[in-house]
């Protein structure tokens, strides 16, 4: 029996093809790099479009109210094809205010984006209100030049602050994947903090879309690996048919399916109900492995391209300097390590 | 140039303060601790001054206009270079050509070349990979015909390093196709302004042009333009590299990389962390037993002992340590892993300058796989 999220997957990555295409083609991705805000707006009218930004609003609230499960799958998808536009940050943007999500940005018109955390290397996020202002700085926001809306999380709530609000100042940054990264910084900005209960569980599910973002880039970071193992002849046969790299390779299959089966399983447990304990212990310990096996993926498909692995031309360098810019956002691997080690039953 | 004093009679310490005083009086403005290759055109004054002072060509003999240094008092050079952070300069002719010609080249070819190297007016590259040949190097096709008194070259080679700053290229052609594919190659000297020659540049992960590759269209070369007898080239171009091979296997990336490790801890605020440091230490472990490997090959070059295959641990060893260490210092740096520009302007602290350099370290000068190989065979004693 076909479980209804897979059919909804189904559709939903159909759905994805008109913006990663299915050949695996990373050529518009390519052109797109170190321009304007380092995505492209036309692209997230397209998503909106799509209803990806509904997926986490409820049906009650006008969403789809899909799970994590298809949401993982979609982010899976989308790591594959390298998309370089903030979808999962405008779709937990949704997640969080539910109903109060503006229209433009249901159509598209408009590009939200959350804005979390307080401090990088670290996962706090309740910083930044006071009264009915939010003061202090947000960091890390995925297109946040290129955003009109943003949806800022602090421990008073949700609030909805547009980017020419008076006394918020956004600067940017380049990265390595050709996109920006951008910091927020709030001047006594008056907002409407909107409550929301959710908070926490967002933040979680975003980590765990994440990690399923990560594991479909390094998917096909070690499909395009096998396909040159098979091409690639040297001393007359193919070089995959040498068996220390076979059993490399191999290795990387192993830690790619324990990543996908733990972001899976982990998805089923947050679709079903799963108390907190059990929800930050199995999203910490997906978004470790899937940045883990992330870069031993990484590392091994530049080692196995030789030299072509470093050059800018083969498409693999692409997923490398995405990894490497994506690899640590959610937290890197230290901060969930500590998460798990503090979640450990004997821990006072 | 003046009569250099005999630098090999003098003390170490003697030796590495002349070195030193050298270096701090006359580098020119360039980045110091650069991370990545600098072109001809911003560090031709260092070569130049190198030069002038008679140092560009350390271990060549000093009737050749080197310094005849033995390898020990080389390393010491080595080690003041580094510990100021000197610029690497473009020393394909100096390492690998100009000794290549002083045991394999004719007289007239050592006249020709050697001076032209020691003054800088000749930049070489080196012409070996070629898209189907790379691990497997004794594959190259890029084939050299005799016709008449010149040799006629078609062809491509690839991942030349800085080649696009070289007046001359050294390349192993093809020249007999009846043989085992080592028997019919040949060394040849051509000039990168040849009538039939295009440069390509290739953007590294970096996306700086730091190699190239060459297309050779008919290329006309003198038939004099071989050094040693034709079809020996691959005999020529395995002999090089002398005690380079252990250099190459020095800690100095790594130990330097610690260096960049901490600095980027501390920045990020858990130098103090005692997690961070269980990991720290294991590392530092890993440079200094390193060093101590290193040091019983010094010590092989300083009493005048051969170096054999067992070498390519060093290099092993040194370059996947050096990847370990950028990966942490990835992971150290969090979100900042991805920036683009180097915090506060400052290389050193950027994670992922570090990361991208320790990347080629494994592929280029004989790939991990291929040294592990041969490991296994010459020195194991493993079957096929």
């Amino acid at each position: 029996m076909t479980e209804e999220w897979i059919e909804n997957a189904r559709m939903m990555v159909d759905s994805a093809r008109a913006v990663v295409p299915g050949d695996g083609s990373v050529e518009r991705v390519r052109k797109t790099r170190f321009q304007g805000a380092g995505f492209d707006r036309e692209v997230m009218r397209q998503v909106a479009e799509l209803g990806f930004f509904l997926i986490r609003v409820e049906e009650d609230e006008g969403g789809f109210g899909l799970g994590m499960r298809e949401t993982c799958e979609l982010m899976r998808v989308l790591g594959g094809g390298l998309l370089p536009e903030p979808v999962l940050s405008s779709m937990m943007s949704g997640a969080l205010l539910q109903s109060a999500l503006p229209e433009t940005v249901r159509t598209g018109e408009e590009v939200i984006v959350m804005a979390w955390q307080d401090q990088t290397g670290s996962l706090s996020w309740a910083g930044g209100a006071r009264g009915g202002t939010i003061d202090g700085h947000k960091v890390n926001v995925p297109g946040a030049e290129g955003a009109d809306l943003f949806a800022v999380i602090t421990s008073n709530g949700v609030a909805l602050v547009p980017r020419d609000a008076a006394g918020l100042a956004v600067t940017g940054a380049e990265t390595l994947d050709g996109g920006r990264i951008g910091s927020l910084s709030f001047a006594s900005v008056d907002v409407e903090f909107l409550p929301c209960e959710r908070i926490k569980e967002v933040l979680e599910d975003a980590t765990l879309g994440h990690s399923a973002y990560l594991m479909g880039l390094a998917e096909r970071a070690l499909d395009i690996t096998l396909d040159y193992l098979r091409m690639r002849k040297q001393f007359g046969q193919p070089i995959g048919s040498f068996q220390s790299l076979q059993h490399r390779a191999t290795e990387m299959k192993i830690q790619l399916e324990l990543s996908r089966a733990a972001i899976f399983a982990t998805a089923r447990r947050f679709d079903t109900g799963a108390d907190p304990m059990t929800r930050a212990q199995s999203v910490a310990r997906c978004k470790l492995r899937a940045a883990q096996m992330t870069m031993l993926v990484m590392r091994e498909a530049v080692q196995m391209h030789g030299a072509m692995g470093i050059t800018d031309e083969a498409d693999i360098g692409l997923y490398v300097r995405k990894a490497m810019t994506e690899v640590n956002f959610f937290g890197p691997p230290r901060v969930h390590r500590q998460i798990l080690a503090n979640l450990l039953e004997d821990a006072s | 140039m003046t009569q250099l004093p005999d630098y090999n009679s003098m003390s170490d310490k003697e030796f590495r303060q002349t070195v030193c005083n050298f270096v701090e009086e006359n580098y020119p403005a360039l980045p110091r601790y650069a991370l990545s290759r600098l072109h001809w055109e911003e560090v031709k004054p260092w070569y130049l001054t190198l030069a002038e002072k008679g140092w560009i060509c350390p271990t060549w003999p000093r009737e050749h206009g080197g310094m005849g240094l033995t390898a020990g008092k080389h390393l010491i050079m080595i080690e003041e270079f580094e510990r100021f952070g000197c610029a690497r300069v473009n020393d394909i002719g100096p390492v690998m050509l100009g000794p290549l010609l002083l045991k394999y080249g004719t007289d007239a070819q050592k006249g020709h070349f050697l001076p032209k190297i020691l003054s800088g007016e000749h930049v070489w590259a080196q012409g070996y990979s070629e898209p189907g040949a790379g691990s497997d190097l004794a594959a190259v096709r890029c084939e050299a015909v005799l016709d008449g008194d010149d040799w006629v070259i078609n062809g491509q080679k690839t991942w030349i390093t800085l080649g696009m700053d070289a007046n001359w290229i050294f390349i192993l052609a093809r020249t007999d196709k009846t043989v085992k594919k080592q028997a019919g190659i040949s060394f040849l000297l051509v000039p990168m302004d040849a009538k039939g020659i295009t440069v390509r540049p290739i953007l590294n992960l970096e996306l700086e042009a730091e190699f190239c590759e060459v297309f050779f269209d008919n290329v006309r070369v003198p038939a004099d333009h071989i050094v040693g007898s034709a079809n020996e080239g691959w005999t020529a171009a395995k002999a090089l590299l002398g005690h380079e091979r252990v250099f190459i296997g020095a800690p100095r990336l790594s130990a330097s990389a610690m260096g960049r490790l901490k600095r980027i801890a501390q920045r990020a605020g858990f130098w103090e962390d005692p997690v961070f440091r269980d990991r720290y230490v294991a590392l530092q472990c890993d440079v200094m037993d390193l060093s101590d490997l290193f040091e019983t090959y010094v010590d092989k070059l300083r009493d005048g002992e051969a170096i054999g295959a067992d070498v390519s641990m060093l290099k092993i060893f040194q370059s996947e340590l050096y990847q370990r260490i950028s990966e942490l210092i990835l992971e150290v740096a969090a979100e900042e892993s991805g920036l683009r520009a180097p915090p506060e302007d400052d290389r050193r602290l950027h994670a992922a300058s570090t990361y991208l350099s320790a990347r080629p370290t494994t592929i280029f000068g004989g790939s991990t796989e291929i040294m592990r190989n041969v490991l296994s065979k010459a020195i194991l004693d493993l079957p096929s």
